[in-house]
């Protein structure tokens, strides 16, 4: 056995004593987090990662501690300050000292934090999101659909378990104006590192039915502040801005604008405000419907009126005209009737005197008249003799006078 | 009123037209009276859309897999 060896702990003690040396101070270190988990005691035990400028490979790693004395009063503050939790996947700048133990290795000891770099990292990281939505023209594609008049077919993606699926639920179910809502969930994770694959499934699984629906929801309980990054990812970003039904976000954070939520047709803050949302909705499109109902029953009623009116005034017309008609017609007939009866006066009077002019002529011509001024009739056998011819010698002939007769024969022809 | 072929928007957007040809005036009495007639259908159509349950489309949404 050579005699400069070692034993282990005392090369450790003397890393140990090497990096007490060299790196006595805390330094500021720019880090992800990894791994994140507290034990029992309170202590938070997590790795520290930087990758490289694609983000792909990791280049270095170092386990690190924060103590719980320093852990409550760090985490609360970094909560307060970036209005999200201390876990996994930040980006942060914290104050370390570098510590090598015999036992546990190497490993960085927080002891400060400084929010305001997550706070720059996470918006850095969203504007960057945003820009490359941009460049794909992608972004504003969920904006420019319009909700269907009639919204009332919803898929949900939320946690089944999460009580803002339940107020969702209730506040639809409970709307005052007794509109129909139907509701399908799409059960996601809604929190943590596996939550980006699992709303994209979520929505994958609404695209292959989406003939089926009206509108898409992304809720996630209210309340206190939560991990948001999956909701600034690129990937689900993409797929909210590029699906065919427009896309509610009600993730519940009152002082974040995710990435979902920038690119969602309509942000609520709360599953509550969704429904909220949706109920005033629909009650738009009732309205319409009531308005449009009023202004059909108003202008035919109007029309039918104006009709009666009309009807009204012709049958007055025909009524008054045909009064003056028949008094018209009645003097006519009356002076006819004048006209008739005067006529048939002078007519009969007419007649009356040509009557008497052709009597006293038919009285002048009469036989007896004639008689009378001394003309007589010749008669043979009892027929009246009008020509000498008629007459032969011997023949006994009858004269008659107007006071009688007398017989004749003739003796010489 | 069975139209299933008829959408909330189709049924909404004929009694528009509806309206507006009564309001325009130039309808004849049997016209108008024929035009009401299919406008209160059309208004009985939405409002059922709105406010009725209709528990074959729960179904189909609850058989989605």
């Amino acid at each position: 056995m050579p005699e400069n060896s070692l034993s282990l702990s005392e090369l450790n003690g003397q890393v140990s004593d090497a990096i007490r040396d060299h790196l006595p101070d805390t330094y500021w270190v720019r880090a992800e987090t990894s791994d994140v988990r507290l034990n029992r005691n309170g202590h938070c035990y997590l790795e520290f990662i930087e990758k490289d400028a694609r983000g792909q490979n990791i280049v270095a790693r170092a386990r690190g501690v924060i103590w719980n004395n320093v852990y409550e009063m760090l985490s609360s503050y970094f909560e307060t300050e970036t209005g999200q939790p201390f876990v996994s996947g930040l980006s942060i700048l914290v104050r370390v000292s570098v510590d090598f133990h015999e036992l546990y290795g190497f490993s960085l000891s927080v002891v400060d934090i400084d929010p305001s770099f997550t706070i720059g990292e996470i918006a850095r990281n969203r504007q960057l999101v945003l820009r490359k939505l941009e460049e794909e023209g992608v972004l504003t594609l969920n904006k420019e659909l319009t909700f269907p008049e009639l919204t009332n077919r919803i898929a949900v993606i939320s946690s089944p378990t999460a009580a803002g699926y339940e107020d969702f639920c209730d506040q639809l179910a409970k709307n005052p104006y007794g509109f129909v809502f139907y509701t399908r969930l799409f059960p996601a994770i809604m929190q943590g590192e596996r939550s980006e694959p699992s709303v994209i499934a979520a929505l994958e699984k609404i695209y292959a039915h989406k003939e089926h629906f009206d509108a898409v929801t992304i809720i996630r309980g209210g309340g206190s502040s939560s991990d948001l990054s999956c909701f600034d990812s690129y990937y689900l970003a993409t797929n909210c801005a590029q699906f065919p039904l427009p896309v509610i976000s009600g993730i519940g954070h009152e002082r974040d604008i995710t990435v979902i939520d920038i690119v969602a047709h309509t942000r609520a803050k709360t599953p509550t405000a969704v429904a909220e949302l949706l109920i005033s909705h629909a009650s738009k499109t009732a309205v319409e419907l009531m308005d449009l109902q009023q202004r059909l029953v108003e202008k035919s009623g109007l029309i039918l009126q104006s009709l009666q009116d009309k009807l009204g005034e012709l049958s007055r017309r025909m009524i008054h005209s045909s009064r003056f008609f028949v008094r018209e017609e009645l003097s006519v007939v009356q002076q006819l009737s004048i006209i008739l009866n005067h006529q048939a006066k002078r007519l009969l009077q007419a007649e009356n005197h040509s009557v008497a002019e052709k009597s006293q002529y038919i009285h002048m011509a009469s036989p007896e008249n004639i008689l009378k001024r001394g003309y007589t009739l010749t008669l043979k056998n009892g027929k009246i003799i009008k020509s000498a011819t008629e007459l032969s010698e011997d023949d006994i002939i009858e004269t008659l006078f107007t006071d009688g007769k007398a017989e004749s024969i003739i003796t010489k022809k | 009123m069975k139209e299933s072929a008829l959408t909330y928007s189709q049924a909404k957007q004929e009694l528009e037209e509806i309206v507006s040809a009564i309001e325009s005036g130039e309808l004849d009495v049997d016209a108008l009276t024929e035009k009401v007639k299919r406008a209160s259908e059309l208004i009985a159509f939405c409002k059922e859309r709105l406010t009725k349950t209709d528990e074959e489309l729960q179904k189909i949404l609850d058989e989605i897999n």
